[in-house]
């Protein structure tokens, strides 16, 4: 919860003029994310994502053209908000776990945040660079995103 | 094993490809980043995903426990690959508890074997199945699992505890083997009978001197002999009432245990009748052997609705011998039953009603209706315990939490005032 609001409280910052409209998708995130939460409604915690990073996004639209630094953290705090809520929805069965079990997750969460607090960086900072302009990058771009498509679709597939 | 993927790494690539979409059309590297850590996830989880190639063996200490007893189970876990959470389930009959956490998650490390050890409690009586066991193994983020069902079925037999009895209802009459029990008769053995006339053939041993002296001729001692006797445990499974874990079922059968295990104690030869949907029997036997055989008869006993109309004279000749007692344990609530065992008191069998009260299962209700039913089916089965009793049958009620003994001795104050009519 804290990441998610950490996130939003990012985009909302980042929003001069639409603070109140991204504040608005935001908090429809939160209450998502409080649902699935409390409820245990876990069909919802996709959406909290979706509408946190579309608040994000309006604000990047609004901002300007200028390159938000820290992209990188809502990344991570994104994705460490979505991990953690799928790991209290898991825990919620009758299952007693080992506590080597849960360091271990907890270590592996720390290092995937930590990894992509990485990766996203590092493509702010590619991004940056003078050269990180034109065709091969795009296509390099293009690629990764279709790279991804097949990922989902593979993934969708093994799980039906 | 079965492979699941979690729907997370389905979205997780689907969104950061959205956002790389995104990311290219509109010309904006933060969305890149934002997807950036998401595609991470998405290749981190593909790519550690391996088959942990579980491998599961269950043990159990003892295949025969005492109920309310402890008995422990071993479930063996091993993984050739390794698993950074193994969720270990032994599946378990309702009437075994386990003791310890169950299910139990474990990390397991490449080729390494646990032992898990986890107490079973054995809550009520019967022949149950320990197993088998689901297991279900995950990546390191939970991205993947994979589900097996392993390590076979176990059996386990609870038996019932044994209560303890202070006194045993004596039949009225003794079998011919030597046994324990002072015979009525008279002839040879240790408890003195009477004293009577010297005749042919009679032991100088045996010769009463100061009676003899007193009546000027030899008169002799009498002793009651030691004999065996057939008891036959007769066991009304047509059937039953049951509240919670309790049912009249299972008090049958606690004191049918308890019964058997005292009369085989002092040599008697007993016999098991489950009459019912189902019919078994016993044939009357001795020693510990038969004992295990009752108790593994009763452990499979179960009331099966059945609308067949029998009697007695579908049991075979040998299981009902002629002298025997014969205590029928039962909660009279199927005419039947009841009907045979009229029927057996009318060919002449010692026979005791132990009446099994379904009573304090039932709830009477609280309208006006209920309570009315409840009264009426009160007094039917006080009209059925009276024609029990005018066919010289004692009937006693055993509640449940009290103690067997007591209709026990309820049955032997009855008999010692009333005995059957001989024609």
């Amino acid at each position: 919860m804290l990441a998610f609001a950490g996130a939003l409280a990012q985009a909302v910052a980042h929003a001069t003029s639409v603070r109140v409209i991204v504040a608005g998708i935001g908090a429809v995130g939160l209450v998502f994310l409080a649902l699935v939460l409390l409820r245990g409604i876990d069909e919802l915690l996709p959406w909290a994502v979706v509408c946190l990073v579309v608040a994000y996004t309006v604000s990047l639209v609004v901002h300007g053209a200028s390159v938000d630094e820290r992209a990188p953290l809502v990344a991570t705090c994104l994705l460490l908000g979505t991990e953690l809520a799928s790991w209290s929805l898991e825990e919620r069965s009758a299952v007693t776990a080992e506590p080597p079990v849960r360091r271990a997750r907890i270590v592996a969460l720390a290092l995937l945040a930590g990894g992509g607090l990485a990766t996203s960086a590092l493509v702010i900072a590619v991004a940056a660079a003078p050269t990180a302009r034109g065709l091969v990058w795009t296509v390099a771009g293009a690629a990764a995103a279709v790279l991804a498509v097949g990922l989902a679709v593979r993934a969708a597939h093994r799980d039906a | 094993m079965t492979r699941h993927v979690s729907p997370r790494l389905a979205a997780y690539a689907g969104l950061a490809a959205l956002l790389l979409f995104a990311g290219l059309a509109a010309g904006r590297v933060e969305l890149v980043a934002l997807a950036a850590p998401f595609a991470l996830a998405a290749f981190v989880g593909a790519a550690v995903a391996r088959d942990p190639q579980i491998e599961v063996e269950l043990r159990i200490d003892r295949e025969r426990v005492l109920e309310n007893e402890q008995v422990g189970a071993t479930v063996g876990v091993s993984s050739a690959n390794g698993a950074a959470r193994a969720d270990v389930l032994l599946l378990l009959p309702d009437e075994l508890t386990a003791v310890r956490p169950n299910p139990l998650g474990v990390r397991l490390a490449p080729g390494e074997t646990r032992s898990l050890e986890l107490p079973l409690r054995c809550d009520r009586w019967g022949a149950f199945s320990v197993g088998p066991v689901l297991v279900r193994a995950r990546d390191p983020l939970g991205f993947h699992s994979w589900e097996a069902r392993a390590g076979g079925v176990a059996g386990l037999r609870v038996y019932p505890s044994v209560e303890t009895l202070h006194a045993l209802l004596p039949p009225y009459e003794t079998q011919v083997f030597v046994g324990n029990q002072v015979s009525r008769a008279k002839g040879e053995g240790i408890e003195f009978a009477d004293v009577r006339p010297w005749t042919h053939g009679d032991r100088p041993r045996r010769i009463n001197w100061r009676a003899s002296a007193r009546r000027g001729e030899l008169w002799v001692n009498d002793q009651h002999p030691e004999r065996n006797t057939d008891v036959v445990l007769f066991i009304d499974t047509f059937a039953e009432v049951r509240r919670g874990g309790r049912s009249t079922l299972d008090m049958a059968v606690r004191a049918a245990t308890s019964l058997a295990h005292r009369y085989l104690g002092r040599k008697d030869r007993v016999g098991l009748v489950s009459f019912g949907g189902f019919l078994t029997w016993l044939v009357p036997a001795s020693g510990t052997l038969q004992l295990y055989k009752i108790v593994d008869s009763l452990l499979q006993m179960d009331v099966v609705l059945s609308f067949a109309v029998k009697g007695v004279d579908v049991l075979p000749p040998r299981t009902l011998p002629p002298k025997a007692l014969v205590i029928a344990l039962t909660p009279l609530l199927d005419p039947r039953s009841a009907a045979a065992l009229l029927d057996l008191r009318a060919r002449g069998f010692d026979l005791v009603v132990v009446e099994v009260s379904p009573v304090p299962f039932v709830d009477p209700g609280k309208s006006e209706l209920d309570a009315l039913s409840y009264r009426l089916w009160r007094l039917s089965r006080e009209s059925l315990r009276a024609r029990y009793e005018r066919a010289g049958v004692p009937v006693v009620e055993w509640l449940d939490g009290v103690p067997l003994d007591v209709p026990l001795e309820e049955v032997a104050a009855f008999r010692r005032y009333a005995r059957p009519a001989r024609a």
